[in-house]
């Protein structure tokens, strides 16, 4: 065996020394540390960098009037010469790389040869300003040749056989429009079918959903003296931006600067845009030698980055008359648009998760995700995550209702827990915190379960009720998608201030306040005396891509290494002033004394500052690195996750019969992350993956013509929930501890987002008695079924 | 340095109304009118309307932004808001609740307080609140020209989508109807997949006077019975009028109501559901109204 | 398209007044411009929010002579000659107004860009309604999108911003709050 690296032996000890002792802050109600900024109004986004550049030159995208086509020529001479156009761009005039691809390199910055989705840019103007290069932008002509246009996978591949049907290529420098294909061989599915009592298939579709974070793309690039770039960009991933805007202007990485100032909301969706907005600001102050500007608008934005993979599905689940699951069999396709993006790493996670939180023994899952004419799809919250647990908890309440067994009994019968086995193999201990048999009987509990599921089935009159349950889990950061390692700086000024640095950023879902309170704990000094600076490639340090549920787990782990590091030496300053041992200190900044005689004792600022005179250094850099994932290409055996975290959720609606309009009355979720590190944090997620995962359920879908023209480019014709739909929400938290997590932290971003769709509709079709398969539900869909049922009167 | 309103075009300030009918007389044919902005601002971005000489009409509102009540009719100048509507007499008013369930319904708050009477006539499009139920309201308009007035019912006024029965020389200057008897009055209902800010899969509005329990008057508007724009179910009505107001007389309207109806299809919700939908909205609106006659709210 | 003649269109200069936050400025503005830019990148006031320049969002929404408008649909030459105030505005130097405060009370901060819309359209409601019904907070901020969902947040915020200036708390003081 490998010797166990000194940050995980670390993390190991903290866990079992603050275990079930009480924190100082940790756990505690703080406000954030950007939060004065945030409602003073004076938190910089992006665009916001402008007012202090002068002399900036703006970049406009022209895009492809034609969902796919083969472009034959492009003429820019006319727009070359608009007056105020100071250049027109087109992919023979970038100095590196044409690739904005993020997981496979077929994702052109500028297209060349093709176009292969509505959003596609053929050239960039550069110009004085925003108006002349939109105008000269229409000047660009260019010769297209129609190519047939498919916005539905099956289209380009059949459900059955996951085989190719016949079709113009989209990506015809592939040898396939299947893009990724991941499966999972279990135990013997042929044998549980037989053994079977019922078997419930299915097909189930989920939508093509839109981030709409409030803030649209931007980048603002400034030139250095050297002929290096900054570039401000909303990026989650600075990192992962530099690389991209490296490659596409031919410099080393270190030339490349990137700064994400205040993020508008990311939700994974500002991962891989970040890439090429960055790199079209970046390339025009390095063609124009002058400060420069993107911004996407609305409608720009919205045809032009990531979406939810939409999903297509077959489903099979076999069980035993008793409830017990025996196999569950699925064909999933996603969808992944025009290019890859983070598609085939979707896809591998909508695998692993793809029989939900039970012990299942036999399983034959197939996951392909395929190209299409539509835009991309790439990282959304919950990836891929949310479009499986939506399939396998309708699936679960269509099994109780043909056993007649209780969904809730139906699932508590079949979960896993602590000693079993995943699909995967993987064996759950203790050691994970498995704690979603605890959430369940939370969530019932505080729902009323089994008296409103009661109530709730014999209903007459215009307005009926409905109840349903949907559990989760998700496997915290990215597995075997990549190298998944995080850091953090730490400096302890001379005054006793303290700097915090990540690489990870803060979209708003305030993962950094997390990690500055651990810290803070370990350190012994309060929240309210760190700064955090924002991520900047060029002083703080890498941690990484911000996304996956990660931060606080990865990064808090990191930040736990570097203030324990610094913890140890603060203790040895202290221990020579006061004369006690090093295990003896005990630091309430700004007290600092002797545990054994409280009467010992020095300040916060006297040993900071005796550290400088004795030559203790006060910096110190936390890294971690998750140990290695496991995953069997041929069976999908393995330990995909470190860890996994669980949830339960209760939804309560009510239905508008006439009208088919629902409301979602009230959302109970129960989540085990291990310890809730930022008790605030972790109620807005809970709070806000509530919302959004109602909007995915009853409202949000971006659609495309046939033309594959996006027919919903705004924000008032894609819809996503407003104050009045939003519901009453009650967290609840399960704290079984991961032994690998920062105080035995788990993640909770994408999490919170997972189970509620399908919470919601089997509380729908709990309400009404009819199976829904697909979502969204909007209003004329539940009506229309109502209607074929002869369930409704007007 | 500018940001991103998208289109570049030039403005004419008008100093009166008299000046901006000169503007219009002479240059009509390239001009855009500029109400409240909420419309045209937002097509200009996608093309949909090339602005060249945009005449902003807000100066104009210290003439043309009022609510009275005149010679037996309300009158409302074409650049009241849609916020300063709900402010006057009107929403106090028992027969005008509909201008309450107006203001709820439209846009959102900030929007009310641009958006203006002319203007959601002039944009000529099916989702215009304020058309739809001026039409339960037999309502006239008024279009100014530099050679005279002249007065066109509302539901003349729409061609097309986004086309107005208006000249290039002419604006629309008021609106008006007659006032509507003590046991009448009226009401407004959309529903769409959101229950904020919400334009609706369709939009309904009624007007209804009682006798007893008799349906002495009864107007009915839909954002579309058919045509591309706000338009009246007369034959609705006709069968409603007269009839004593029950549940099942208003089912009964509901055959009438979906022969005379044609609704699309589109991305938004299947004709199916428009049709019913517009079934379930109409009967809502006649109750309340019944219910508002009686002294509800 | 192709073939046609570009036709180069002049547009003038125009100096406008506006007051923003209760400071005069003369501004010079070209016809198309609009009312956002003007504060965001010719003023600075860059708590004015651009999040889909269609008036479908909230974020821009600024009151312009006390009524809530999104500062996208208003061409900056209608706005000569009016009151402005932005979220900047709300407080003076150094305080923070009673909703600021409620607002940081409440926890309810995520990535903060619909923040400063809310605010301003929750200022707009207190004037108009001095003590809203739940009801009420939903329907005057129905307009204001936040995709973080941290709308029961907004909900809470605005009660206790009802209560702070009940008890005549309307500033507070910034250092106090900072700690």
């Amino acid at each position: 065996m490998a010797q166990v690296p000194e940050y995980v032996r670390i993390v190991e000890e903290v866990f079992e020394r603050y275990r079930g002792k009480p924190f100082v802050y940790v756990g505690t109600y703080r406000q954030r540390w950007d939060a004065v900024a945030k409602v003073t109004g004076k938190a910089l986004f992006t665009t916001d960098f402008l007012k202090f550049y002068k002399n900036v030159v703006w970049v406009h995208s022209v895009r492809t009037k034609y969902a796919h086509a083969i472009i034959k020529n492009i003429d820019v001479s006319r727009a070359a010469k608009y007056p105020g156009v100071l250049r027109v761009v087109t992919a023979k005039d970038i100095p590196g790389v044409n690739d904005v691809g993020y997981v496979i390199p077929d994702q052109p910055l500028l297209a060349t040869k093709k176009a292969r989705y509505i959003g596609e840019i053929i050239a960039l103007v550069i110009a004085e300003d925003p108006y002349v290069a939109r105008e000269a932008g229409d000047l660009i002509h260019v010769d297209y040749e129609p190519l047939p246009v498919y916005t539905d996978p099956l289209q380009i591949v059949d459900l059955d056989t996951l085989k190719e049907k016949p079709h113009t290529r989209i990506h015809e420098e592939r040898d396939s429009d299947i893009v990724a294909h991941f499966k999972i061989r279990a135990g013997d599915v042929e044998k549980a079918l037989k053994e079977a009592d019922v078997i419930v298939e299915n097909k189930y579709r989920t939508p093509m959903q839109e981030h709409a974070y409030m803030e649209p793309e931007a980048a603002v690039a400034i030139p250095e003296q050297d002929g290096g770039v900054t570039v401000i960009t909303s990026t989650q991933c600075p990192f992962d931006a530099r690389k991209a805007i490296a490659r596409v202007l031919n410099m080393p990485q270190s030339m490349v600067r990137v700064i994400a100032p205040f993020l508008g909301g990311g939700f994974g969706g500002k991962e891989d845009v970040a890439n090429e907005i960055g790199s079209k600001a970046a390339l025009a102050t390095y063609l124009t030698g002058r400060p420069a500007v993107a911004i996407h608008t609305r409608e720009e934005s919205i045809i032009g980055h990531s979406k939810r993979h939409p999903m297509v599905t077959w489903y099979r689940h076999a069980a035993k008359k008793d409830g017990t699951l025996l196999s569950v069999e699925a064909n999933i396709v996603l969808d992944t648009g025009a290019y890859a993006s983070l598609g085939p790493f979707v896809a591998w996670r909508a695998t692993v998760h793809a029989t939900g939180p039970y012990r299942v023994r036999n399983a034959r899952i197939d996951t392909i995700a395929v190209y299409t004419n539509t835009v991309y799809s790439g990282a959304f919250r919950g990836f891929g995550n949310p479009q499986v647990a939506f399939a396998v908890e309708r699936q679960m309440d269509i099994l109780a209702e043909e056993l007649g067994i209780d969904p809730v009994d139906l699932r508590l019968k079949n979960i896993l827990r602590a000693g079993d086995r995943t699909v995967h193999g993987q064996l759950l201990t203790e050691e994970h915190g498995v704690g979603i048999e605890e959430a369940i009987k939370k969530a019932v509990e505080a729902a009323d379960w089994y008296n409103k599921r009661r109530l709730y089935t014999r209903q007459t009159g215009p307005i009926r009720k409905g109840i349903g349950i949907a559990l989760m889990y998700h496997g915290n950061s990215i597995g075997v998608e990549g190298a998944d390692y995080s850091s953090a700086t730490i400096i302890i000024n001379r005054d006793g201030s303290i700097t915090f640095r990540t690489g990870l950023t803060d979209m708003g879902q305030g993962a950094v306040m997390g990690l500055v309170m651990i810290a803070a704990e370990i350190l012994g000094a309060p929240p309210e005396w760190f700064r955090v600076e924002l991520p900047d490639t060029s002083s703080t340090p890498d941690a990484g891509p911000t996304v996956a549920s990660r931060s606080t787990v990865m990064g808090g782990n990191a930040t736990l290494v570097a203030a324990y590091k610094l913890r140890k030496r603060l203790n040895e300053v202290a221990s020579t002033i006061l004369g006690c041992s090093p295990d003896d200190i005990e630091i309430k900044a700004p007290d600092v004394y002797c545990r054994s005689d409280p009467s010992r004792k020095t300040t916060w600022n006297e040993v900071v500052e005796q550290s400088f005179w004795l030559g203790v250094p006060l910096q110190e850099f936390g890294y971690f690195r998750a140990p290695k994932a496991r995953w069997d290409e041929e069976t999908g055996q393995g330990e995909p996750y470190i860890t996994y975290t669980f949830g339960a959720i209760v939804s309560e609606i009510s239905v508008d019969i006439e009208t088919g309009q629902v409301s979602v009355d009230k959302i109970i979720t129960a989540y085990d992350i291990g310890k809730v590190i930022n008790p605030i944090g972790a109620e807005l997620h809970a709070e806000g993956g509530s919302i959004q995962g109602m909007g995915y359920a009853l409202m949000e879908e971006i659609i495309h013509d046939i033309n594959g023209v996006v027919r919903n480019n705004n924000l008032s014709t894609y819809y996503i929930p407003t104050i009045k739909d939003a519901p009453e929400i009650i967290p609840l938290w399960v704290e079984a501890g991961y032994k690998r997590g920062p105080f035995g932290a788990k993640g909770l971003g994408e999490p919170s987002i997972v189970a509620i769709a399908p919470s919601i509709v089997n509380a729908v079709s709990h309400a009404l008695g009819i199976r829904f398969n697909e979502i969204p539900i909007p209003p004329h869909k539940i009506y229309l079924a109502l209607k074929r049922e002869g369930k409704t009167r007007l | 340095m500018r940001g991103w309103g998208i289109q570049r075009f030039n403005v004419y300030i008008p100093s009166s109304l008299e000046d901006a009918l000169k503007v219009l007389s002479e240059k009509g044919s390239e001009v855009t009118l500029l109400a409240g902005g909420t419309d045209v601002l937002v097509l200009a971005r996608t093309n949909i309307v090339k602005l060249k000489l945009v005449l902003d009409l807000w100066p104009l509102r210290k003439e043309l932004s009022y609510v009275k009540k005149e010679d037996g009719y309300i009158k409302i100048g074409a650049l009241t808001t849609i916020d300063e509507i709900y402010n006057s007499f009107l929403t106090k008013d028992r027969r005008y609740y509909g201008f309450h369930d107006l203001y709820w319904n439209f846009g959102t708050p900030y929007l009310r307080n641009l958006a203006t009477a002319g203007g959601n006539i002039g944009t000529a499009h099916p989702l215009s609140d304020l058309s739809i139920l001026l039409l339960t309201l037999g309502a006239e308009v008024k279009l100014t020209s530099i050679s005279g007035e002249r007065w066109v019912p509302l539901e003349k006024m729409f061609l097309d989508i986004r086309r107005l029965n208006r000249r290039p020389d002419e604006m629309i200057t008021e609106i008006r109807f007659r006032e509507t008897p003590e046991n009448s009055s009226t009401a407004l209902m959309k529903l769409d997949r959101r229950k904020g800010h919400a334009m609706g899969y369709i939009v309904t509005a009624a007007y209804m006077a009682l006798e007893g329990d008799t349906i002495a008057n009864v107007r009915i508007a839909f954002d579309s019975t058919g045509k591309p724009y706000p338009g009246r179910a007369y034959k609705t009505e006709e069968f409603l009028r007269g009839k004593e107001l029950s549940l099942e007389t208003i089912r009964e309207a509901y055959n009438v109501l979906e022969k005379e109806m044609t609704r699309i299809s589109d991305y938004r919700a299947p004709a199916e559901y428009r049709v019913d939908l517009s079934k379930v909205l109409m009967k809502r609106c006649l109750l309340l109204i019944k219910s508002r006659i009686e002294g509800g709210v | 398209m192709a073939g046609s003649e570009t036709v180069i269109q002049e547009y003038p200069d125009i100096a406008i007044r506006l007051n923003v936050n209760g400071r005069d400025y003369v501004v010079t503005v070209k016809p198309y411009e609009r009312l956002i830019d003007v504060l965001r990148y010719k003023l600075g006031f860059t708590s004015v929010k651009e999040g889909c320049g269609r008036g479908e969002c909230g974020a821009c929404v600024v009151l312009m002579d006390g009524k809530l408008v999104p500062s996208c649909l208003v061409l900056a030459i209608r706005a000569n000659g009016s009151k402005i105030v932005t979220l900047e505005g709300l407080a003076p130097e150094g305080k923070l107004h009673a909703i600021q405060k409620a607002f940081l009370d409440t926890l309810g901060v995520q990535c903060g860009f619909c923040f400063p819309g809310v605010i301003i359209a929750t200022k707009y409601l207190l004037d108009r309604v001095s003590d809203p019904s739940d009801e009420d907070i939903k329907n005057y901020l129905e307009g204001q999108l936040c995709r973080c969902g941290s709308y029961l947040r907004f909900i809470k915020a605005v009660k206790l911003a009802v209560k702070y200036i009940k008890e005549g708390k309307i500033y507070f003081d910034l250092k106090e709050v900072k700690g």
